[in-house]
């Protein structure tokens, strides 16, 4: 493993959920405490949360790990953090204002940001507390900053006038009010984090290209800000004990076809390859492992767990009913969003109805091949990155028109905020959101409960509406549709891994604050629904089982879409992942 | 000198430009608020998200918060003086709340707002920027 030749102090793994980051760093800490080191295992991943791993509780306390000599671990649970982050800001002032502003300042810090900051509070200590942490060879951390909150504590000026006086002066440092500690603290940080000597950024993937751009945004912001070298870990590339049946042959021309479009960036990095194995990586011995090849596979014929098929198209039947409304399809990157939402519009439009596609695909040619192929679908398409340059552009142009230098200064910092992205992609699909009174409306996106409930609580929408449609008339904002289960149904699209299923459970209660309750749940590219052959696959497939059974207990409706061999593009593969229960593979 | 606090709804960045509808208002007073402090004016904005034990501290402001709301924000206190509620002065009145006047030479361009039907929207004000 390149990754683990002469390691610094400090590693950090990053990379999308559910990839694998916990599993590699849990089995690089076991490695470097089987050399001889004194290791910290630090994780902030509230999925697979290391003490299930190591099966015992760890905790916000420094815990040894029984059985492994030199190797502590603790655990940071970051939504815990950003709570008595919140409650740092909030206590003082509960029960002198009235609760409705409490609720109001409360959601106001709600947002990822303030998640971040809190947790990159919890571990500035661990970089730079000599004293306390020194005798560690090496600290691993399962997670990594992002150059957003990085760059955020790398504010010039503004930052200590905010510290030392109290008066926040520059973009989003509202959520960094809590902060507790000395501005050069965060500065030794951010130095420990950009010196190679001391950190490596080891990047983990799938072979998958959502997960590798993913991967490579995160390398071009690190190195913007000053971090330099990284290295790659492709995670789970099936062997060839899978067996050669169509999926698996399938998967690895998927995989290949992945690889070989490495982008470029992140293509020279130095890079290992990690296996598929057939069990979880929960245990020390199945950690061990990890990174080793060949890994037997499993003879036994007694893996018999199945799940119910749940077809696609069981749904398609409840949402025609209607003939008209919003369908929301959300879910993290690389679930699938736009693979269901396109396979959802051919299904509605080919059953004969009028229906609107409106996707973010970044790679465009899933859907822009469907415009003008099925009679009554439209395809449209926002560009996220055009839409925020336009927004940018614009409000610079406009607003920003009669401004000074300084005054120009400030908003050009405050539009750089990653915020600004969400907003810019709402405001273009809101058109959209319109027509959904007289057809069906079928969009990959969604802002978050979060951004919703800001934007209505701040009214600023509702008189816009308002003023659009004359005073006396009553008006629904988008905030009351997305609320209504008549006019709006959202679909959570996920995977049958541990890490998807919680994020997707983490989207339902945010849309839950916002009182929107998603109508269904689409778990993807599911091995189980596939039916392999191979012991290799029909292990994995059964330990699909467990989320699929965790999936059920969120939601009333599922359904289950399997793994196809062929990526579903085009109207024709796309309307297959609508027709029956149970297709050939 | 006299002081000036501005006491302001939630907002996670001071321009509010993550709103759907960004606010001319709050652009405008961020960078007017920046030219009177490098002038020596003792103004202060305190935001409710990030800094509410400012609107429990003061009497004025405690009582504003129970009787309208954070609805009726922006607030500005001078010398503990309610001098304008529900948008924010312009640059000439935070001037001459501040008994300075603006520099003769060039005067900073400002664009005309009629906008304070939205003078508490905003984004951050807002939105989920964080």
């Amino acid at each position: 493993m390149r990754f683990l030749e002469d390691p610094p102090r400090f590693l950090f793994f990053t990379g999308k959920g559910g990839v694998g980051k916990t599993s590699v760093a849990c089995a690089t800490a076991l490695e470097l405490a089987g050399r001889g080191k004194r290791v910290l295992l630090v994780s902030t991943d509230p999925a697979s949360n290391i003490g299930q791993v190591f099966d015992i509780t760890i905790g916000n306390t420094i815990t040894e790990i029984p059985g492994v000599p030199g190797l502590s671990a603790l655990e940071i649970d970051p939504e815990q953090a950003a709570e008595a982050y919140r409650e740092r800001i909030i206590a003082p002032v509960r029960g002198l204002l009235p609760d409705s502003e409490i609720a109001g300042i409360t959601e106001s810090l709600s947002g990822s940001c303030t998640t971040e900051i809190a947790s990159f509070d919890e571990f500035t200590n661990l970089l730079t507390d000599t004293v306390a942490y020194g005798h560690y060879d090496h600290i691993v951390f399962d997670t990594a900053p992002t150059g957003h909150t990085i760059r955020l504590l790398q504010l010039p000026g503004s930052w200590t006038e905010f510290l030392s006086t109290g008066k926040g002066d520059a973009s989003c440092l509202g959520p960094m009010a809590g902060l507790e500690k000395h501005r050069t603290v965060y500065a030794n940080a951010v130095r420990e984090l950009t010196d190679p000597n001391r950190t490596r950024l080891v990047l983990v993937s799938r072979a998958q290209t959502s997960s590798l751009i993913e991967i490579d945004r995160t390398f071009a912001e690190l190195t913007e800000i000053g971090i330099r070298g990284g290295y790659v870990v492709i995670n789970g590339v099936l062997p060839v004990t899978a067996g050669d049946e169509a999926i698996a042959t399938a998967v690895r021309n998927r995989e290949s076809a992945a690889l070989s479009t490495i982008p470029t960036s992140i293509a020279t990095l130095p890079r290992d390859t990690l296996e598929l194995k057939t069990g979880n990586m929960v245990g020390i011995a199945a950690l061990r492992t990890l990174f080793t090849t060949g890994s037997p596979v499993p003879t036994d014929d007694a893996i018999t767990e199945e799940t119910a098929d749940a077809p696609l198209a069981a749904l398609i039947d409840e949402l025609e009913k209607d003939d008209h409304g919003l369908i929301l399809c959300m879910g993290k990157g690389g679930v699938g969003k736009t693979t269901i939402a396109a396979a959802v519009a051919v299904a509605l439009a080919e059953r004969g109805h009028e229906v609107h596609l409106t996707t973010t695909d970044p790679a465009a040619h899933l859907t822009e091949t469907l415009h003008g192929i099925v009679p009554g679908l439209t395809v449209s398409r926002i560009d996220p990155e055009d839409a925020t340059r336009l927004y940018r552009d614009h409000v610079m142009a406009t607003k920003g028109k009669g401004l000074d230098d300084n005054g120009r200064a400030a908003l050009a910092e405050d539009l750089l905020s990653p915020c600004t992205e969400e907003v810019a992609v709402f405001q273009q699909f809101s058109h959209a959101v319109h027509e959904s009174r007289h057809r069906f409306v079928v969009i990959d996106t969604a802002p978050t409960g979060h951004t919703l409930l800001l934007l209505d609580a701040t009214g600023s929408y509702h008189r816009e509406v308002a003023r659009q449609i004359g005073d006396n008339l009553p008006f629904v904002t988008p905030l009351m549709r997305l609320q209504d289960p008549e006019q709006t149904k959202v679909i959570l699209v996920t995977l049958a891994e541990t890490t998807p299923v919680l994020e997707a459970e983490g989207l339902q209660q945010d849309l839950d604050r916002a009182g929107i309750r998603p109508w269904a749940w689409v778990v993807n590219n599911s091995i189980a629904a596939a039916h392999p052959d191979s012991p290799f696959l029909r292990q994995r497939a059964a330990n699909e089982v467990e989320q699929i059974a965790r999936v059920r207990a969120l939601t009333s409706r599922v359904a289950i879409v399997p793994l196809l061999p062929e990526e579903p593009i085009g109207e024709t593969k796309l309307a297959a992942l609508t027709v029956g229960a149970h297709q050939s593979v | 000198m006299p002081t000036i606090r501005i006491y302001e709804p939630a907002l996670c960045c001071d321009t509010g430009v993550c709103g759907v509808d960004l606010d001319q208002s709050l652009v405008t007073v961020t960078a007017d608020i920046r030219s009177l402090q490098e002038l020596g004016a003792d103004i202060t904005r305190h935001n409710l998200a990030s800094d509410p034990t400012a609107f429990t501290s003061d009497e004025t402001v405690r009582a504003f918060m129970h009787t309208v709301g954070s609805k009726g924000l922006p607030l500005t206190v001078v010398d503990g003086v309610t001098v304008s509620i529900g948008a924010y002065p312009t640059k000439e009145a935070l001037l001459k709340f501040a008994g300075l006047r603006a520099p003769d030479a060039a005067p900073t361009q400002r664009l005309e707002l009629g906008l304070t039907e939205k003078a508490t929207g905003g984004c951050c004000g807002g939105t989920g920027c964080c």
